[in-house]
């Protein structure tokens, strides 16, 4: 059994982006000389989620849209205070609530040294409150 | 556009190369925020619009056993991209403080001197300042001192009365002085300072609770006039964000969400600044 954990830094460029990491997760697979098993892939950001949709521009644009139509920046939040423990104001409950709704993790079948998974399926990190470096987890388990 | 007030405190590779800067980061600035690279500080002003920010340390050594950034530092970033205007900070209550600024200036290229007298622990009115403000004077650079609210643990909310500033304001007519964070709570107190002294500038980085466009409707507003800030002080205030307590973006937006003419609006965002950080103004 083979279990590993690799931490895949992400720099996101824009405030709201869609950013395709399929073949960075099936790097890693490939780098960890597991056949077969499971691959968990998680985001350690809670302004930032994980999604898996068909991987095209007009899909990744309605899926910020319309997260932005259900969460609007100027919405009434109990976010928005000074957070004492952190030494700065919360006034991002926006992106808080899209990862929460969207998303922070997916898993797929790891078969023959590949992600098992449909033609159209793309992995895609999710930046609801960039640019920031951020942090993807990517933990491989199998044989 | 230009940001006048923003600190390098979650710089990664500062962290990298000094590894007391986390410590000034976390227990004296006070901030949690993951480090960052470099290259996110100038992503932040991409999407902000934001063509220019000034970098800010605080030599608070002697109160704090560890400056939030150094000269040396900050002339070292700003060596990496033509769009950051460092400013030098000393501290008052040491006696080289006149000509560790005068180093800062002449060799290290710095443009302007930042205080703050909550976090550098020292009297902004009391004669251990002149020598530090003379000091400006004769370089012709701005002095950026914060004045209002500090979140720095074991500050005092006094050291920050911007009232405290008038003394040197008159005594020093030549030099200056721009007082940060709207001065907040005492936000009349620090417009009535720029009315009477033509040689005082008010910067926008204020948030302290609330959303920044709710926090700046209400300052602008509700505290004070709108008529006050676009007829009388729009040749006096600058656009600071005080990021990374806030991001850059949300702060102008704020701004911009102001029932203020595109006129006053470049004023703030640019003109002022410009017209402070030119030497000899």
């Amino acid at each position: 059994m083979i279990i590993k954990l690799e931490r895949l830094k992400i720099q996101s460029r824009r405030s709201e982006e869609a950013i395709n990491i399929t073949a960075l997760v099936e790097e890693a697979i490939a780098q960890s000389g597991v056949q077969n098993g499971l691959v968990h892939v998680m985001t350690t950001h809670t302004s930032s989620g994980l999604v898996v949709t068909e991987g095209i521009p007009c899909l990744e644009q309605d899926i910020l849209t319309h997260l932005a139509r259900l969460f609007p920046e100027s919405e009434d939040y109990h976010h928005r205070r000074y957070l004492d423990y952190d030494g700065r104001l919360g006034f991002n409950a926006d992106a808080h609530l899209k990862s929460v709704v969207g998303g922070i993790s997916c898993s797929f079948p790891i078969e023959n040294g590949k992600m098992a998974r449909g033609s159209r399926q793309t992995i895609y990190f999710m930046e609801y409150d960039g640019p920031l470096e951020r942090t993807c987890l990517i933990q491989i388990l199998g044989e | 556009m230009i940001d006048f007030h923003t600190h390098p405190v979650l710089i990664r590779e500062l962290v990298a190369q000094d590894p007391s800067f986390e410590r000034a980061a976390r227990e004296v600035f006070y901030i949690g925020n993951n480090f960052q690279p470099f290259e996110t500080f100038l992503l932040q002003m991409d999407v902000a619009g934001i063509e220019r920010a000034v970098l800010l340390p605080v030599a608070c050594r002697r109160a704090r056993q560890v400056d939030v950034g150094t000269n040396e530092q900050i002339a070292e970033l700003c060596a990496k991209s033509p769009r950051l205007i460092g400013f030098a900070s000393v501290d008052p209550g040491v006696k080289t403080a006149p000509s560790d600024l005068e180093r800062a200036v002449r060799t290290l290229h710095l443009e302007g001197l930042k205080l703050d007298p909550a976090l550098q622990d020292f009297d902004s009115g009391g004669p251990e300042a002149w020598a530090v403000y003379e000091a400006a004077e004769a370089l012709e650079i701005p002095v950026l001192i914060h004045t209002g609210l500090s979140w720095a643990p074991g500050s005092a909310l006094e050291r920050g009365h911007p009232l405290r500033l008038e003394s040197a304001i008159r005594r020093y007519a030549r030099l200056n002085f721009v007082l940060a964070h709207f001065a907040w709570p005492w936000v009349w107190e620090a417009v009535a300072l720029a009315m009477k002294y033509p040689n005082v500038f008010l910067d926008t980085s204020c948030l302290y609770y609330d959303s920044p466009k709710e926090f700046f409707e209400f300052v602008f507003t509700r505290q004070i006039p709108i008529t006050l800030v676009e007829r009388t002080l729009a040749n006096q205030i600058v656009f600071g964000s005080n990021y990374p307590r806030v991001e850059i973006k949300n702060m102008v937006r704020a701004l911009r969400a102001l029932p203020l003419t595109e006129g006053c609006l470049n004023k703030i965002l640019r003109v002022n600044a410009e017209r402070l950080l030119a030497r000899g103004h």
